[in-house]
């Protein structure tokens, strides 16, 4: 029986040679950074567009719609980073990449439940204060969204330097 | 499946890189011969990563050594210092 990683065309994509450049921790974190800082944007977003009269102003639209498309560009990279431990199936790992993705898993395990329970009852308190269902529905994604991510960000901000050279 | 060490105390010391050396053995044939990536043969010898029993022992068999010669709770002596105790 083989004990090699399967190389699946996403393991192959993410252990691509030419993102080397992102999997520097001096990257990953800023990454980390930038990521957290886009996502509280939008939460504070959402927390003023709830408190508008119809609930969904035009402004907000705009911010969103560039919050999220900036989104993807960033978590590409920060996926490159940790060699997309989170979204390759097991069977394409080795021993070290599962320890470490089980590792930012546990560690962010109360984390990501604190931001799942926020998602919940901050959504139900938008729509009881404002009565607005839209940006409730925003609050509850944005934060669900940010409960899946905190293990990628712990990956991301605590995974060593890569070495080096393949010598 | 191994883990990263805690503390000084707990961390495995091994010779890979000195036996991949010795045989002209890159980071990455070795690994694609035990199955891992070749960046978690760069962490083991780093001290970052304990192997897996069952991948000590296939770095082990690779080699053709038993796996206390490649690997150790202790600092290993250098092999030049063990071949002079041994041969005096």
């Amino acid at each position: 029986m083989s004990t090699s990683p399967e190389q699946t065309y996403l393991a192959r994509a993410f252990d691509d040679g030419r993102y080397d450049w992102a999997r520097a921790r001096r990257i990953r974190r800023r990454v980390v950074v930038a990521q957290v800082v886009l996502l509280t944007g939008l939460v504070a977003a959402v927390v003023a567009a709830a408190t508008t009269d119809d609930g969904w102003p035009g402004w907000f639209f705009i911010a969103w719609t560039v919050g999220l498309l900036v989104f993807i560009p960033l978590h590409s990279v920060l996926n490159l980073g940790i060699r997309g431990v989170f979204d390759r199936s097991d069977r394409s790992l080795d021993e070290h990449q599962q320890t470490l993705r089980e590792r930012s898993f546990l560690a962010m395990a109360w984390p990501a439940t604190a931001l799942h329970f926020l998602a919940w009852t901050g959504a139900v308190t938008v729509v009881a204060t404002s009565g607005h269902v839209a940006p409730a529905l925003c609050w509850g994604f944005l934060l669900w969204f940010a409960a899946g991510l905190t293990a990628y960000w712990h990956l991301a901000w605590t995974a060593p330097d890569e070495p080096a050279d393949l010598c | 499946m191994g883990r990263q060490p805690r503390s000084e105390a707990d961390k495995v010391h091994d010779r890979i890189a000195v036996l991949r050396a010795d045989r002209g053995v890159s980071r990455k044939e070795l690994a694609d011969a035990v199955g891992v990536h070749p960046q978690t043969i760069g962490y083991v010898e780093r001290g970052e990563y304990s192997p897996s029993l069952a991948l000590a022992l296939r770095i082990a068999r690779f080699f053709d050594v038993p796996v206390e010669a490649v690997f150790s709770l202790d600092p290993l002596p250098s092999l030049s210092e063990e071949l002079l105790r041994r041969t005096t």
